[in-house]
């Protein structure tokens, strides 16, 4: 499986502390500070307008972050955009880094659950929604996990069987 | 790996392939330095492919302004860095969108872009933060749907626009959907609207009274009419020329009170012939077609555009059309009921303002309010499926920028109405005065001073939770907002209008608003505001209430907002605004300098310079850099042993480039190769125009070397020498036409126009 566009929603672990707007100028000052490694931080665009829309987006060169709404379930979302380099295992391992230096900035604002999170295959050409290219998935998302969080056990699930949404993997700890 | 190419070609028509193939290359030439960054830019231009703010690689943060640190400094045009991130417009014509074709919309918004789609004040969809790398696979996946990017920007004829409730409405004519979407087909790519200097836009109205295309506000708008003719209703349109906003708005001119249907195409090519070669070139500022037909006059226009139009080759395709008009109808999915059963908690105030009852007994329109134009990719795939459920095909954009469901059967608008609230597009209020009309301003408009869009969401927010407690006058006034004069909100036809604009106070940037008071949406946009003042950012919503609060208190009878506005007057008006146009010191409320929805202390350090006028680029270095393609996809099918396909592509190339010097003198040239081998021997070769200072007469013999003997059997020295031999021959042709362009022959003259 060829996937370079991952995606990695990380819940919000109290979704009423959310302030959506708070995020605009959280998101503003790391472009201050190009806080994010690895990242060319480029902008920053309201969406709060929008029903369970991206919320506050952060523009990146590399991909983007934002405090994402989306089923109304308030997270951070990291999509990536730009290659990785590596097999599939590397690229999945690089975008989950990405997503929890994130959720990390973000300590002391808002807290992220780790035993349940999403991942993201952007990608229909290479990943449609079904069966064989969720089997071909689990293999890299398993060896991701363990990579980034140790041996912590966790059951993949396919989020959505709808083959016109992208491939989702809800991730839970056991 | 599978590629969209591969997966998508059988699926695509022929010449969609071809074209995204062709952009593919000039993508590739760009990254190899063959490709001039001017040409490229407006080549993307007119496939859509847009930039957006921050992409000269500077953004002021707040504090200081930084050096956006790409890896590669390639251009993708003058001062735009190739990888910062760009807008991709869609065209759709008159609005008119299926559900597969919103699906891909919506899966193409999730995996190029940032998960939402903008529907454009001229009914396009715009995806933004697109890297261009990504634009072919984009293309290729809409044109399997059968939608086109090509010329949503640039130079160009734009996406033709028709009013969202033609065919339904109780008011038209006649249905101008058919007429607006054969227009579209006929004047994309065509060579006579390829030589603009500034870009064209058409809309068609069902009827003079409403809103409705807002003709008057066009480059070139028709209005459905009638007339009767030996006792036979015959179908015309109203045409007018020279409309449109900008800086400085024109009323369009009435350029022919009846033209009959038959005339339409033929007509609309003679405009673009005219404008073609008497229009602005060098001024961009001046090159809309409105400021020529200021300058000529209507009359001397009418007669330069009937004079074209004797001189043109009949085309079939002029009336071709006109059976598919007879037979045009859009089918229902259901059946007509009248409204009736239980109807959902909050759905009386939805109905009162965003439905349309049909002239069809029991069908209605759902007007889908988008708070600033937006939805994202999963309301636009539910609201696919909504209409899969509901209507079928009938689903349009807005000029309002708001999605349209026509054929509703009554009966079915309850559920659809709780559908929708599930789905979070269920607000009330399609064209009220919370239905707020936005450009993207500062948020990603390179020329953008002041945040429309945040002022918009402000504003909306504010009216919303009052709507309906609003006297009926202000509630259905309009609010227009465009983030600089060039009047992409069009402010200007709104009863308040706002664009951007910038104070220094102190040391220090604030940004402000000009209030444009009275324009008129109604009668096909017809009339334009009055200017009335410069207000903080921060105080506009202040101005809103102010004025609306004024009307309601003083105005009098049924008097209209512009017959009140004009009965005030400015000095009046101006004088109740007087003391919102001032602002606080920084020390005493520095919310003033920063703008709405955007902590940063306000700037207009990052201004850029426009695109949407694209590069002033000459049909003939188009022709030439379509030609410098074909030699460069040769040498890859060279490179990978095809050389047939490697000495078809050089020939290819030669032939384009001898056309692209032909029509500087004969426009209406056949292309065939006989013909343009014929012509480019007459015109270059025996008056030795090419060989007279750059040797090109020798290169002019690799041209006539290929025509007449064509290789037998293709070897690989063969073909390499017909390669180089091409890309020579190129290079002599730029050479002449660089050489005929400063010496000022290379345009072409009004003589030589259609006649060999």
């Amino acid at each position: 499986m060829e996937v370079q566009r991952f995606g990695v929603k990380f819940f919000v672990a109290d979704p009423p502390s959310v302030r959506l707007h708070d995020f605009i100028q959280i998101f503003h000052g790391w472009i201050q500070k190009q806080t994010v490694e690895n990242h060319l931080l480029i902008d920053v665009h309201n969406y709060s307008h929008i029903h369970n829309g991206p919320g506050i987006l952060l523009v990146a060169h590399e991909g983007n972050f934002s405090m994402d709404m989306a089923d109304g379930l308030p997270g951070l979302l990291y999509c990536r955009k730009t290659p990785t380099t590596g097999t599939p295992v590397d690229h999945l391992e690089t975008i989950l880094k990405s997503a929890l230096q994130a959720c990390n900035l973000l300590e002391g604002e808002v807290r992220f659950r780790m035993d349940d999170f999403l991942l993201l295959a952007n990608d229909r050409l290479n990943a449609p929604n079904d069966d064989e290219c969720f089997s071909q998935l689990k293999p890299i998302v398993s060896d991701a996990l363990e990579r980034v969080f140790g041996h912590t056990k966790y059951t993949l699930t396919r989020h959505s069987e709808n083959p016109k949404e992208r491939l989702v993997v809800r991730v839970a700890g056991n | 790996m599978p590629t969209w190419k591969e997966k998508l070609s059988i699926t695509m028509e022929p010449q969609l392939v071809e074209e995204i193939d062709a952009f593919e290359s000039q993508i590739a030439l760009r990254r190899s330095g063959k490709l001039d960054e001017k040409i490229f830019a407006e080549t993307r231009l007119r496939r859509g492919v847009y930039g957006q703010r921050y992409d000269n690689g500077h953004r002021n943060d707040g504090v200081r302004t930084q050096e956006l640190n790409f890896s590669s400094d390639l251009t993708k045009g003058p001062d735009t860095l190739w990888d910062a991130p760009g807008m991709q417009r869609i065209k759709i014509p008159f609005g008119g969108v299926t559900p597969d074709q919103m699906d891909t919309l919506a899966d193409l918004a999730e995996e190029y872009s940032d998960s939402v789609l903008h529907v454009t004040t001229r009914q396009d969809f715009q995806l933004h933060y697109v890297h261009i790398d990504d634009t072919p696979n984009l293309m290729r996946r809409l044109a399997a749907v059968g939608i086109t990017t090509r010329e949503a920007c640039g130079n160009s004829v734009r996406n033709v626009t028709a009013c969202p409730l033609a065919g339904v409405c109780h008011g038209e004519v006649f249905d101008v959907t058919p007429y607006a979407r054969a227009t579209a087909k006929f004047l994309l790519g065509h060579p006579d609207a390829q030589g603009f200097g500034r870009k064209f836009k058409i809309a068609f109205s069902g009827c003079r009274e409403r809103a409705c295309g807002l003709v008057n506000m066009h480059d070139m708008g028709g209005i459905a009419v009638t007339r009767t003719e030996n006792g036979m209703e015959k179908r015309g349109f109203e045409l007018y020329v020279g409309g449109g906003l900008g800086a400085v708005p024109h009323d369009a001119k009435l350029f022919e009170p009846f033209l009959p249907e038959e005339e339409l195409l033929p007509t609309a090519q003679a405009v673009a012939r005219v404008f073609a070669r008497l229009g602005e070139k060098k001024n961009r500022a001046a090159a809309r077609i409105k400021f020529l037909v200021a300058k000529l006059g209507i009359e001397e226009f009418r007669r330069l555009v009937l004079e074209e139009r004797k001189t043109m080759v009949p085309d079939p395709r002029w009336t071709g059309y006109l059976p598919e008009v007879a037979e045009f109808k859009e089918n229902p999915l259901k059946e007509p009921v009248p409204l009736n059963g239980q109807r959902p908690e909050g759905f009386e105030k939805w109905y009162s303002t965003n439905v349309y009852r049909q002239k069809q007994a029991g069908y209605a329109v759902a007007t889908i309010t988008l708070p600033l134009g937006d939805l994202t990719s999963s309301q636009m795939r539910q609201l696919a499926d909504l209409a899969r459920s509901f209507t079928g095909d009938n689903v349009r954009t807005t000029v309002e920028q708001n999605i349209v469901l026509r054929w509703v059967s009554e009966a079915d608008l309850p559920e659809l109405y709780r559908e929708l609230v599930r789905m979070g597009l269920g607000e009330p209020g399609a064209g009220t005065i919370v239905d707020v009309t936005a450009c993207p301003g500062t948020d990603t408009c390179k020329l953008g001073i002041a945040s429309s869009r945040g002022l918009a969401a402000e504003i909306r927010t504010r009216l919303a939770a009052k709507l309906f407690t609003l006297d009926e006058a202000v509630k259905n006034l309009h609010i227009k907002i465009s983030g600089c004069f060039n009047s992409c909100g069009q402010h200007h036809i709104s009863d308040l209008g706002f664009y951007g604009t910038s104070r220094t106070i102190g040391n220090r940037k604030v940004p402000h608003f000009q209030v444009v008071l009275g324009g008129k949406w109604e009668d096909n946009a017809g009339a334009y505001g009055l200017a009335i003042g410069t207000v903080p950012s921060k105080s506009i919503p202040e101005v809103i209430e102010r004025i609306t609060g004024r009307y309601v208190r003083d105005r009098n009878g049924n008097e209209t907002f512009q017959e009140f506005i004009k009965r005030i007057g400015k000095q009046e008006l101006r004088g109740m605004l007087e003391n919102l146009m001032q602002v606080p010191a920084y020390e005493k409320d520095r919310s003033f300098y920063s703008d709405w929805g955007d902590p940063r202390e306000f700037t207009i350090g990052d201004l850029g310079m426009g695109e949407c006028a694209g590069e002033v680029v000459s049909a003939a270095q188009f022709d030439l850099a379509d030609a410098e393609r074909l030699v460069f996809e040769g040498q890859l099918h060279l490179d990978s042993g095809d050389y047939a396909q490697a000495d078809a592509l050089a020939y290819r190339a030669m032939i384009q480039a001898a056309l692209s010097l032909v029509k500087t003198q004969f426009q209406s040239v056949r292309n065939d190769s006989d013909t343009v081998v014929s012509e480019f021997r007459a015109r270059f070769y025996d008056t030795n125009i090419l060989g007279d200072r750059y040797a090109g007469n020798k290169f002019a013999q690799y041209l006539f070397r290929r025509h007449d003997s064509p290789p037998h059997e293709h070897t690989l020295d063969r073909a390499r020498r017909i390669v180089e031999e091409a890309q020579l021959f190129i290079e002599a042709v730029y050479a002449c036409h660089d050489s005929l362009t400063e010496r000022g022959s290379a345009p072409i003259s009004i003589k030589a126009v259609g006649k060999p």
